[in-house]
């Protein structure tokens, strides 16, 4: 689940300068740069080193509500927890090569293959300014509506993974949705996200509001605020005690 | 000339009547044809023209001279889909499956429909019903002055009723408001009449809410049965307690000859739950419990093997009133070799199918998905079938036997290595 809004934040975070024309269609490359280019610069990303993001998540048609709480760390190292009464706490976590989840009600378990691939990537706290090594294809697919505003449809494929398409205003150069298949362990599952109310955290613009729609899923991740380069202790981001098992048993083996 | 008049007035009445039904009936197909077309798990229900369908049965539902043949004719449809699970209930049929309780109070007793009655199946420790001397095996005649046979002739006279529904109307019967009481007549062990005034108490559990659901009462029991460990929860709910209470259980029963999972009377909850629960039973990776099929996506229900898993004989308990997260569980552990069943066929409502009172005042159920247990085979519609079917009879009962515990505990025994 949060592991899709981190594929939106890398997504909106994936640009490098900018350099945009109106006709002919715009090279994917630009819309792409210019995105970080609108969102705050190179530069104020690069001054980013870590960050703890605090915010909610809920599920309207459920009726359920819960705190999510972000931390990462250049360059690969990503850890994301989710705080809901009726269901318990839940777990994701990027560091360097290993992807973990963890939660109350499935367990502990190591991510593998595409969705641990998945996982690396939006574990990096570069990916703004590493889009290109993430995304090694991008493609300009034209323009789209998205509720009236025109969008220019922006195909990113990586090595491992199903593209990620992502929408940027024409006239504001912003993201304003991103679709994708996740590979998760429940299967494929059509992922899509609409984001809204940019704010500005720390120099950077973020969109405060993410709905999602997973599968039969919709929910709201709602960005409060953002610290910046605040002082992460390591063992946020060490494998939890029931993680650790896991990997100490298949060694086992 | 008056008569006539008075006639005319009656008839033109009549008509008006006719129309009312004609366009109740309508509507209610309407209602039928549209969430088959809106929620069904495939885009093309059944693999059919669901528009060509329409306008092949509107007319027929229009010219309807009576409800009855408007029933057959939206039945007939719905059964083009050749999938279980939709089913219209007449209104009469409907009325009596009234399982809202006129308030959360408790006897204590829980109770089936075993061979036409409603038999007492257990009494909760301390609870009024135990005070006043009910004992499993009684029969149930009464509740509020009002026989209980009748609606549960009334019920089974309709194939699309399943267990699950007639036990939730008759345990409907046997509550209350709470501090209030509840006249009941049983038939005893001997045969005779027992009129008892039975208490209204709390439930038995904690009342735990899960977003926009009713809050319900939720209780884990746990106990050790000689070399055995026996589990029992009434819902797939209050996650963290119940999860918790799960893997406490398991992890104590380390060098027990075996585990019980009573799931019986267990309608299910959250689905993901028996994901959860089956982590620590199976220790081999990337095993399913099954596959639901929804209409834009397939989600595999893939159990995460804990650090700590058990490896002895695990036996689970099931019956008419085990549903959903219930039969995933069972259902899936079942085809994975990793549990033995024991009880009777489930619920077969894996699913979301739910319930809907029509226009016309009928009720239409319909299944929103698809779910294949690992063994390819469908739970909606079908259920869970027990490795050993196992029934409970009044005389077991009475007898103080719980047929279903006695026979997963022999099994468990006979799996004892020597």
């Amino acid at each position: 689940m949060n592991r899709r809004v981190s594929i939106l934040l890398l997504a909106l975070l994936a640009a490098a300068g900018a350099g945009f024309a109106a006709d002919p269609l715009p090279s994917a490359e630009s819309i792409l740069d210019r995105y970080v280019q609108v969102t705050g610069g190179k530069q104020a990303y690069e001054k980013r080193k870590t960050e703890i993001a605090h915010g909610t998540v809920e599920f309207p048609a459920l009726g359920i509500k819960g705190s999510m709480t972000r931390y990462a760390a250049q360059p690969d190292k990503y850890y994301y927890t989710v705080e809901i009464a009726a269901i318990g706490k839940m777990e994701t976590g990027v560091n360097g090569a290993v992807a973990w989840e963890n939660s109350a009600i499935l367990g502990p378990r190591l991510k593998s293959g595409v969705e641990r691939a998945e996982a690396i990537r939006e574990g990096n706290m570069n990916a703004t300014v590493n889009w290109r090594k993430l995304y090694p294809k991008v493609e300009n697919a034209g323009i789209e509506l998205i509720d009236g505003e025109e969008c220019f449809k922006i195909i990113m494929t990586p090595d491992e993974g199903q593209p990620v398409i992502g929408y940027y205003q024409k006239k504001s150069g912003l993201q304003v949705k991103l679709s994708t298949v996740a590979s998760t362990q429940m299967g494929d599952i059509p992922v899509e996200m609409i984001a809204s109310e940019y704010k500005n955290f720390g120099g950077i613009l973020e969109p405060a509001k993410v709905t999602q729609k997973a599968g039969p899923q919709e929910f709201t991740m709602t960005l409060d605020r953002v610290e910046v380069n605040p002082m992460i202790p390591p063992e946020t981001f060490a494998l939890p005690d029931e993680v650790r098992k896991l990997v100490d048993k298949a060694a086992a083996k | 000339m008056l008569a006539r008049r008075l006639i005319t007035v009656f008839a033109a009445a009549l008509s008006a009547f006719g129309q009312a039904r004609t366009q109740l009936d309508v509507e209610s197909f309407e209602k039928v044809w549209s969430t088959v077309r809106d929620k069904h798990w495939q885009v093309k229900p059944g693999g059919l023209d669901w528009q060509a369908i329409h306008d092949e049965y509107r007319p027929r539902v229009e010219k309807a001279s009576s409800r009855d043949e408007a029933r057959a004719v939206i039945q007939e449809m719905i059964g083009r889909l050749g999938q279980s699970h939709f089913a219209i209930i007449p209104a009469t049929v409907y009325s009596v499956l009234d399982d809202e309780a006129e308030g959360p109070g408790t006897t204590g007793i829980d109770a089936r429909v075993l061979d036409g009655h409603a038999v007492v199946t257990s009494v909760d420790p301390g609870s009024p019903a135990e005070k006043q001397g009910v004992r499993p095996g009684w029969q149930i005649e009464r509740t509020h002055g009002i026989d209980l046979e009748p609606l549960i002739k009334q019920a089974r006279s309709n194939p699309a009723i399943h267990e699950l529904q007639l036990t939730r109307a008759v345990l409907a019967r046997l509550s209350g408001p709470v501090g209030g009481t509840l006249d009941a007549a049983f038939l005893d062990a001997s045969g005779m009449t027992v009129n008892v005034t039975l208490g209204l108490t709390m439930p038995r559990g904690t009342l735990s809410a899960f977003g926009n659901l009713p809050a319900q009462y939720v209780w884990f029991e746990s106990q050790r049965m000689g070399q055995t460990e026996y589990i029992r929860f009434n819902l797939f709910l209050d996650l963290p307690r119940v999860m918790a209470s799960f893997q406490q259980a398991v992890e104590s029963c380390k060098t027990c000859d075996g585990l019980i999972i009573d799931l019986r009377g267990n309608p299910g909850g959250i689905g993901g739950m028996a994901m959860g629960m089956a982590g620590f039973l199976v220790d081999k990776p990337n095993q399913r419990l099954g596959t639901m099929y929804l209409r834009d996506s397939t989600l595999k229900f893939v159990v995460n093997p804990r650090a700590n898993v058990f490896f002895g004989p695990v036996a689970v308990l099931v019956d008419g009133c085990s549903a959903s997260t219930s039969e995933i569980f069972a259902g899936g552990l079942k085809d994975l070799g990793r549990a033995r069943v024991f009880g009777t066929r489930t619920a077969a409502a894996a699913l979301p199918s739910a319930f809907e009172r029509l226009p016309n005042g009928d009720g239409f159920q319909y299944a929103v998905a698809n779910y294949i247990s690992e063994g390819g085979q469908p739970l909606e519609g079908l259920g869970v079938t027990p490795d050993l079917v196992v029934e409970l009879t009044r005389p077991a009962l009475l007898a103080g036997h719980d047929a279903v515990v006695d026979a997963a505990m022999s099994w468990i025994r006979s799996q004892k290595k020597p």
